[in-house]
């Protein structure tokens, strides 16, 4: 599985509480539509660091990097280099 | 009329005038003055006068923290009428159904809020609907007046006067269908309670606050009018997901003081460095909203040695705030919320509403200028929790022989969870209607960042049909995010009395 569909199911799953593809745009912000709050992005840090074994620094912790699936999947593309 | 029964408009104008330059309110839209402030209230009065509001009509408002709220909210007293500000994260359904109890008459709404299309459909006739803020794109045409409505009246204000008894605000406290409990505050009430606070916090004009609370809670609400009064200054940042981005404006916008809930410093020392700030110029931080365990109030301490900081507790029942612990005493009074607030009288009763002895826990009973008027139009409520001008609070606490207080727990089930006090009644209301549900208890479980998190035990009609997603989904389309159960568990049967009432203590129980 990509990493965009795995943060896509996470986020459906946990958050969207539905399988449904089309409840959620990978460029969605998080927080403009109500999908996460502080303590959910808590969450999916956590997840982050478990799945995709990567450290995220408090610094680290902006929106441009964790906002949405699209700017996830550009973070973690660039820990990963 | 005394100064302290001045109602807080008055002394917004007084400031205004004489300090037009200073800044009042910072948010991501600009930065705006005292002057440009009042002009923006003006105006929002002017268009209230206007549209023929009446002295005590109602006008409710779903605004996020910005200098638009503070136009909004000062605007409504200044042609006469009466506050209620509604939680911003809350559906459609309990908007609705608060706007409806308070009988608003207008409902001042931001136009990019996720529930307008929602609300500006299903809103009665007899409420006009306002749009705060530039139209958005995908906003709907219904009738409804735009912003600009507003904006292009004039900006002196009005000169109505206030008399200190009259009604100033109502704040919804919970949303459960059919009777929402709505605490009615006077003007004098708001005066005596940001006197009290201004007082032991040693409020000034030169003092600036980075506001995270939300304003629609008497927290947030009590942090808004100190510093209008005195000519003090907000710097507004509207969330904490991003912690470091929270400190690092502490000390780049050079504040005095900031305010959070246990669960807010957990946060910021979890997750961010203080150390590498300079935070000098934090002359103090309060905290309220629940207990902050002791420890966490050590590495606040070690954090931040130079620093105030000012354990207090409260009800919007009392305006806000009924006590708190001197700085100097947070290491020898461990765990305390300290001691009753200046013109405030606080008491630890027995059930024969005998005052206890130290060392003994009763309810924690409260008389001064702050105390409600009563839930409105509930004299029933009302009267289970006001008797002979003392507020009972629900609370438990014992005193030490100093006086000071600690808290035991709490005689009401309402569940506390970071910043927010939730019903469990709400969400009770919403499971239930859901036809795989025969039977909901929801409680509050401890957690360590948020102080409790919520959970339901679900007795399903049928065995099999045991969807924890299903429910939880109806409960993210009909519930503010914050109320939507962490965890859900079925069971066979509730545990309850001969009688018949659930025993919540008992799932509780599971959980610790």
């Amino acid at each position: 599985m990509s990493a965009e569909a795995q943060i896509r199911n996470y986020i459906l799953e946990n958050y969207l509480f539905t399988d449904d593809q089309s409840a959620l745009d990978s460029g969605d912000s998080f927080l403009d539509k109500g999908i996460l709050d502080s303590t959910g992005i808590l969450e999916v840090i956590y997840f982050l660091e478990d799945e995709f074994n990567i450290k995220v620094e408090d610094t680290e912790m902006v929106p441009e990097n964790l906002d949405s699936v699209n700017n996830i999947v550009a973070f973690i593309g660039r820990k990963s280099q | 009329m005394t100064a302290a029964a001045l109602p807080l408009i008055d002394r917004f104008r007084t400031i205004a005038e004489s300090h037009p330059n200073k800044l009042a309110i910072a948010d991501a839209s600009g930065q705006y003055s005292y002057s440009q402030l009042q002009a923006a209230v003006a105006q929002v009065a002017g268009y209230l006068i206007e549209a023929g509001l009446s002295k005590g009509d109602r006008v409710a408002m779903v605004v996020t923290n910005s200098a638009n709220y503070a136009a909004v909210f000062y605007g409504i007293w200044a042609a006469g009428g009466v506050t209620v500000a509604l939680n911003t994260q809350a559906k459609a359904r309990d908007i609705l159904n608060w706007t409806d109890h308070a009988n608003a008459k207008w409902l001042f709404i931001e136009s990019g809020h996720g529930e307008f299309t929602e609300i500006a459909n299903r809103l009665d006739q007899g409420i006009e609907l306002v749009a705060v803020g530039e139209p958005k794109t995908e906003q709907p045409a219904q009738a409804q007046t735009p912003w600009s409505a507003i904006t292009q009246q004039p900006s002196g204000m009005p000169n109505l006067a206030l008399a200190a008894t009259d009604l100033a605000s109502i704040i919804y406290t919970s949303g459960t269908t059919g009777s929402p409990k709505g605490v009615t505050l006077s003007h004098a009430n708001l005066s005596a309670n940001i006197d009290s606070i201004q007082q032991y916090l040693r409020l000034s004009h030169q003092d600036s606050i980075l506001n995270v609370l939300p304003f629609y809670y008497s927290y947030g609400n009590s942090v808004l009018h100190t510093h209008l009064a005195v000519g003090g200054s907000l710097i507004l940042e509207n969330n904490l997901v991003y912690p470091h981005r929270v400190v690092e404006r502490i000390a780049n916008e050079v504040v005095s003081g900031f305010s959070g809930v246990p669960s807010t410093f957990a946060l910021l020392l979890g997750r961010v460095n203080l150390g590498d700030y300079d935070l000098s110029n934090l002359r103090y931080l309060t905290q309220a909203g629940g207990a902050m365990a002791p420890t966490l109030a050590d590495k606040l301490l070690a954090a931040l040695p130079k620093t105030q900081i000012f354990i207090m507790y409260g009800q919007t029942e009392a305006s806000a705030r009924l006590t708190y612990l001197p700085p100097e005493q947070i290491r020898e009074k461990r765990g305390s919320i300290g001691i009753a607030i200046p013109n405030t009288k606080i008491e630890v009763r027995d059930k024969q509403d005998q005052v206890v002895a130290p060392g003994v826990t009763g309810e924690i009973c409260a008389f001064g200028g702050n105390i409600m008027q009563g839930y409105w139009r509930d004299a029933e409520k009302s009267a289970e929790v006001l008797k002979d001008g003392w507020l009972y609070t629900g609370d438990l606490a014992h005193t030490d022989n100093d006086g000071y207080l600690y808290i035991d727990g709490r005689s009401s089930d309402m569940i506390k969870s970071g910043a927010n006090r939730i019903s469990p009644k709400e969400i009770e209301e919403v499971i239930q209607e859901l036809d795989s549900v025969l039977e909901v208890a929801v409680v509050g479980v401890p957690d360590e960042m948020l102080g409790e998190i919520i959970k339901a035990f679900i007795v399903p009609k049928d065995a099999q049909q045991t969807d924890k997603k299903a429910i939880q989904r109806h409960c993210k389309q009909n519930l503010a995010i914050y109320k939507i159960p962490k965890s859900i568990e079925f069971i066979s049967e509730l545990p309850k009395t001969a009688s018949g009432k659930v025993q919540k203590f008992h799932l509780q129980n599971k959980e610790s």
